[in-house]
């Protein structure tokens, strides 16, 4: 005999509410402290009558089409019922009253009202009244005894009252409340009831109990209590027949008792838990409406109420265990039926979900239910694959599975971890289904959203690039619930109902023939519940726990098992990434697993359903790939993840989008992640979890944020950086391993910034004298930074610290010559893949430039800069409209290599950011860019900026050198495993060093390799090969002139080597002229970054150091 | 110094636009623009916005004080007080008219709009007629008006000055070294 607990309803606004029916039961009248009464024909009625009769109102009666109502402005008014007319006002009081009631004729209204008084009034002559005076603190409650003989109140003083009417005085009076100064204050409303037609007990909520007493002793007969109660009882209402007795309670228990039996026969919980302040029984029975103070409306159906319910009540002790198998048997069936016809039918969704967008969309938070007993329990554990629904009546663990112990023992409690329910399958980037006006999907190509209104049932799509595609709009003729969107193809997919099947639609409009879409059918009983694009393919997850690839153009591939219920899936590229249940989690967790999926030549699981991390009490709000590939996903606490390619396969917190929220209310509702520029683009909701379609929600971007400890420090601060910058970059490793080409100057950004910080984080740590620390950092640096860090430290007089780090550095070099030596022979082939094996070698290859860039800066005039470099200055020299930079002394004359015309209006701030025009690069989809490379892309610059370098390596020097050579200087005696001409003209450059001590020498010499002579042929004669071939990329360029040189006669070419061997030196003094010209221009140069400064003054100090060592 | 140019000027004003192409940054006298990634709001110049939105290549976001619940909270500081209240933007009028007759499709509520910004455009300009009046009539020497927008200025700028000249002239004119009473 379960009842039915009915989803609430929104009715008046927060605050307290009070409820009654009308004499036939027809309508439900509430009201609110929203000044109105609203009356409904039923729960579902959505537009109730509303009458307005004051401010507030803090309490409602209602008998023979007389409706009274205590108001705010300290009346007790009456309205005709149900015109809802004025029909004058009954009483006033000083202050306004907190309880008006009828007497069960409804000849009588009691009123107890703050001034401490309680009023009795005729309704048909408000002149007869009569005032109850001896309570000395706001009346609660009042309550008229059926044979109108006398009068229960309640008061803030502590004491239940009866009252003769007659005689206007106290018959009896109980101090059983807590006192309190206010109704405001009071812990509970204290509503007395007294048994309808004898009148023979009288019902008082006291604390967490309900006390009975007896009329003709005026004695407490009888306590009726449950375990369940944890708060404070609000509320008491006798049924009609005088039987039950059912209780609100401050805790949002619902509670009804066999008075008789004291037994306690129903319970219910608040499906929210919030404070019930008013209940009415139904003038029939059977049915039990209530409030709460967050002006919500709740029906309770199938309330027992006739005497035979009591005689089933007490016959089921007997029955028990037939009872069980019953019970058995049914759950079971139900579990059956709901995997069968598929229960997301969005109609049965409870109403209740539109307004409460606000708060968990699946009541995964806590259960809601009292869930009686451990059989009821157990039987739902073993079915965690149905999907239960928030209306269906569930099961309650009624007075039929319970043995009647003793009169008023109640049954036990099961306290252990409750079970959550599994949250539903979802399309990420997708508002609710039952929502009339929807986003279907909202993802980087376009939006889809879905019409679903009286006039129209309609889906638009919608690109972001009108490039991409047109605007679509479509008729929804079946029904489609979920979508995807990508490039290529526009998915639909809907539900299947009794006569057709589920089907799933693709407007492949990127076709090229003339069908531009196709339909499948699924087999029947098979619904499908989330669905996703990919590149070239489409998958589906099915409620047969399948998942089927289909590809873009309609052919049938793969089709697997999963081994729980999708939850969602998502596809970016080749990767299928699936989510489902990997079992029943407990207490509002979710227990999920995931699975990635390579669907590329190569076909392979990177991801074996492992569990996926979520936040306690959590579920997952949206799953997704970064536009870079990276799995993503992000809970309902608002949690983001990213996987951690690197360390695992694991999920490392990135972001959480409700430390940027300014209400608790609000969300960020995310509709996709970039890791290039590190952009979260959500869209912020006001108080709710989800946007509305209209008015057209805009775009906002937050940045990304580790957790990680201590970030107000600027320790803190920089591992925060650094690690972000780390882990944002891990997918440069993952899209050159499966082949796509990169953007590796932003990925050379990236690392470059990433030793920065390595390097600003040992100057600190440095300051601190936490030399342990320093070297710690230092092993996680190139080996090029750490000998900056080696400078660092000789010059802060750290001979200790200098020490270690020179060993480590020789460790790092030797290191990197092993690595080299096995590098030698698979050409270039393992160069990208091995770039991102660990990040302390990660870039390595990066100094040179690094330092080029440095160089490039203190010596703007430096002959050495290579062909792009130099265009960039020439640039700067030109603009008339630059910002900053200095005036290059010489422009060079060479003409742009990159960019067949150079905007003059583009301003190039730092000389090294400007060489990187795609500084933020549009990535939208890099998708877009990604192309798949049939070559590995490692030859196009993994080392050098400009992707200069690598090609130049089968002639001049390789690159590697250059790092050997700055081993070479710092330990003088190590590595002459190299060319002896290399050694030499190294060791030439040092010597002059401690003397003038240019002071980035040292530095500088590493990038200052003698030149072969057919670079300095080449610098020569770069311009003519420009000018025949304008549009000549560097690399063109590059051999072209490699081709040109070769024509040349043996002895120019002899020539040009000459001149390469003699260049050096000359050079060398130069530099030293311009020495003291740089340095005045360095230190006038306030928009220089602070790192750079002392590095440059300290070389001075440190080159010297480390002569004398 | 005529409305258009006023209205010139405030084509310099930046305002969010969601693109729907997709372009690198663009390098401008004025600075730098961009890049434009479809679907993500970025700053741009009115004029940009405008021509972007004639050619259908993106949908502009409205100002943030171009909503009615401010632009009625504006109107009734506007007409309680009686200086200048501070205006959202120094050429809110300028951006209105423009906003809306180029895209009123983007912007919610566009006649409220326009309604509510030609109301605190009367109030004000009545306002500065009101005080120019006064000025005259008592015959100051100055008044100082804090909060006035280049448009409103406009408005009264070359009748005020011309006509204050011209009282000048006929003052001086008419009774050359003897006080008058206006």
């Amino acid at each position: 005999m379960p009842c039915e607990r009915k989803p609430m309803r929104y009715g008046h606004s927060e605050g307290h509410t009070d409820v009654c029916f009308d004499d036939e039961g027809k309508c439900v009248v509430t009201c609110g402290s929203d000044g109105d009464v609203r009356i409904w024909e039923s729960l579902d009625d959505d537009d109730p009558k509303s009458i307005n009769v004051g401010e507030k109102v803090y309490s409602v009666g209602l008998k023979n089409g007389k409706l009274v109502t205590a108001v705010s402005n300290n009346t007790i008014q009456i309205h005709t019922f149900p015109e809802g007319d004025p029909d004058g006002i009954l009483t006033r009081f000083t202050t306004n009253a907190n309880h008006v009631t009828f007497n069960s004729s409804g000849s009588r209204v009691a009123a107890g009202s703050s001034d401490f008084i309680v009023k009795i009034v005729e309704v048909v002559d408000s002149s007869q009244q009569k005032t109850l005076r001896g309570h000395d603190a706001p009346i609660l409650s009042v309550a008229l005894d059926p044979s109108d003989e006398f009068l229960a109140s309640s008061s803030c003083d502590g004491s239940v009252a009866v009252w003769s009417i007659e005689s206007q005085t106290q018959v009896a009076q109980w101090q059983i409340l807590q006192k309190s100064s206010d109704v405001s204050n009071a812990k509970s409303l204290c509503r007395l009831a007294w048994q309808p037609r004898s009148g023979k007990l009288l019902a008082v909520p006291v604390d967490l109990t309900i006390q009975l007493y007896d009329r003709n002793t005026w004695t407490h007969v009888s306590t009726l209590s449950d375990d369940l109660i944890s708060q404070v009882v609000n509320v008491v209402v006798w049924s009609p027949c005088g039987k039950f007795l059912a209780a609100g309670t401050v805790g949002g228990n619902l509670l009804v008792w066999d008075v008789e039996a004291k037994l306690c026969i129903e319970r219910q919980k608040h499906e929210k838990g919030f404070t019930v302040c008013g209940m009415a029984w139904h003038p029939s029975g059977g049915r039990i409406a209530y409030t709460d103070t967050e002006g919500c409306l709740g029906l309770l159906e199938g309330v027992p109420s006739s005497s035979s319910t009591v005689q089933s009540t007490k016959a089921a002790a007997a029955k028990e265990t037939h009872d069980y198998d019953d019970l058995f048997d049914e759950d079971d069936d139900r579990g059956l039926d709901e995997g069968m016809s598929d229960s997301r039918s969005p109609v049965k969704k409870p109403i209740m979900e539109e307004d409460d967008d606000d708060d968990d969309l699946m009541p995964a938070t806590g259960r809601p239910r009292n869930r009686g007993s451990f059989l009821d329990d157990d039987d739902n554990s073993q079915d965690p694959s149905c999907v239960k629904l928030d209306g269906v009546p569930e099961e309650d663990g009624s007075s039929a599975i319970l043995p009647a112990v003793g009169p008023a023992v109640s049954r036990p409690v099961y306290e252990g971890p409750m079970p959550t329910q599994p949250q539903r399958a979802f399309q990420p980037g997708s508002t609710p289904v039952h929502l009339m006006h929807r986003f279907m999907v909202w993802n980087s190509v376009g939006i889809v959203r879905g019409y679903n209104d009286d006039q129209d049932n309609a889906i638009d799509v919608e690109f972001h690039d009108t490039a991409i595609h047109h605007a679509m709009h479509l008729t929804n003729t079946l029904g489609h619930t979920m979508a995807d969107l990508s490039q290529e193809a526009v998915l639909l997919a809907c539900e299947g109902t009794e006569e057709l099947a589920s089907k799933i639609q693709c407007l492949h409009f990127s076709c090229w023939d003339t069908h531009k879409d196709w339909i499948v059918d699924l087999p029947k009983g098979e619904d499908v519940r989330t669905l996703c694009l990919g590149q070239g393919w489409a998958a589906v997850a099915t409620s047969a726990l399948m998942v089927r690839l289909f590809s873009v153009g309609g052919v049938q591939k793969e089709i697997f098992s999963l081994p729980g219920a999708v939850v969602c899936m998502a596809g970016h590229g080749e990767q299928l990434l699936i989510v489902y249940h990997r079992g029943t989690g407990f207490d509002g967790d979710q227990a999920l697993g995931i699975q990635l999926l390579q669907l590329g030549h190569k076909r392979r699981q990177v991801i074996h359903g492992e569990p996926l991390p979520l936040s306690r009490k959590s579920y997952l709000a949206w799953m997704g790939f970064t536009a870079e590939g990276t799995p993503c996903c992000i809970d309902s606490e608002g949690v983001v993840r990213m996987l951690n390619r690197t360390l695992g396969n694991m999920w490392t917190p990135v972001c959480n989008t409700r430390d940027s929220c300014k209400s608790k209310s609000d969300h960020y509702w995310v509709v996709g992640v970039h890791e290039n520029p590190q952009q979260l683009r959500c869209i912020p909701c006001k108080g709710a979890r989800y946007p509305p379609t209209l008015p057209r929600p805009a775009v906002a971007v937050l940045p990304f944020n580790l957790p990680y400890c201590q970030t107000t420090t600027e320790k803190g601060q920089m591992e925060e950086q650094y690690w972000r910058s780390v882990l944002f970059q891990n997918h440069y490793g993952f899209l050159s391993s499966s082949g796509y080409e990169i953007d590796s100057e932003g990925q050379s950004r990236a690392e470059k910034e990433q030793q920065e910080l390595l390097m600003k984080m040992f100057a600190l740590s440095c300051k601190l004298e936490r030399e342990f620390r320093c070297v710690e950092l230092a092993e996680i640096m190139t080996h090029s930074v750490v000998t900056l860090a080696i400078r660092y430290a000789s010059r802060s007089r750290r001979m200790a610290l200098a020490q270690r780090l020179s060993e480590l550095a020789l460790e790092k070099a030797s290191q990197i010559q092993e690595e080299e030596q096995e590098e030698e022979e698979p050409a270039y082939q393992s160069h990208s893949s091995r770039e991102y094996r660990g990040s302390n070698q990660m870039s390595r290859r990066l100094a040179p430039v690094e330092n080029g860039c440095e160089e490039e800066e203190e010596y703007p005039q430096e002959e050495q800069m290579d062909a792009e470099e130099s265009t960039e200055t020439r640039k700067l020299s030109l603009n008339p409209f630059k910002k900053g930079g200095k005036s290059p002394e010489r422009p060079s004359p060479k003409p742009m290599s990159r960019e067949g015309r150079v905007n003059p209006f583009k301003v190039s701030g730092a000389g090294k950011s400007s060489s990187s025009p795609a500084g933020q690069p549009r990535t939208t989809n890099v998708l877009d860019s990604m192309t798949m490379s049939n070559r590995k892309p490692a030859p196009l610059g993994s080392t050098s900026k400009q992707g200069k370098a690598p090609v130049l390596k089968p002639l001049a020097p390789k690159p590697k050198s250059k790092t050997q050579a700055t081993l070479l200087q710092m330990s003088a005696s190590k590595g002459n495993s190299k060319k002896l001409e290399d050694s030499q003209s190294e060791a030439e450059k040092v010597k002059p060093a401690p003397a003038a001590t240019p002071p980035a020498s040292a530095e500088n010499i590493e990038n200052r390799k003698p030149k072969t002579g057919f670079q300095l042929w080449l610098e020569e004669n770069r311009k003519s090969i420009l000018a025949d071939n304008p549009d000549f990329e560097e690399m063109d360029v590059i051999k072209e002139g490699m081709g040109r040189f070769r024509t040349l006669s043996a002895e120019e070419r002899l020539n040009w080597t000459e001149r390469a061997k003699g260049d050096s030196d000359p050079k060398k003094r130069k530099r030293e002229d311009e020495e003291g010209q740089v340095d005045e221009q360095t230190e006038s140069d306030e928009g220089r970054t602070k790192k750079k400064k002392p590095l440059d003054t300290s070389a001075k100090l440190s080159a010297f150091a480390f002569n004398k060592e | 110094m005529d409305p258009a140019e006023v209205e010139f000027l405030a084509e310099k004003e930046m305002v969010k636009i969601i693109p729907n192409f997709s372009l690198d940054k663009i390098y401008l006298i004025g600075g730098d623009l961009g890049p434009f990634n479809p679907g993500l709001p970025v700053e741009v110049p009115v004029w940009l916005a405008l021509n972007l939105k004639q050619r259908q290549k993106c949908r502009i976001v409205p100002p943030e004080w171009m909503d009615t619940d401010k632009l009625e909270e504006i109107r009734e500081q506007e007409r309680k007080l009686d200086t200048f209240t501070p205006i959202p933007s120094l050429y809110y009028m300028e951006l209105t008219k423009l906003l809306l007759n180029h895209s009123a499709d983007n912007i919610p509520k566009a006649d409220e709009i326009r309604t509510l910004v030609k109301d605190i455009w009367d109030t004000r300009v009545a306002k500065l007629r009101l005080s120019a009046d006064s000025f005259i009539s008592q015959q100051e020497a100055h008044a100082q008006l804090d909060n006035l927008t280049l448009m409103e200025i406009n408005t009264t700028r070359s009748f005020l000055l011309d006509s204050l000249n011209y009282m000048y002239k006929l003052r001086s004119n008419l009774q050359p070294g003897r006080s008058q009473d206006y």
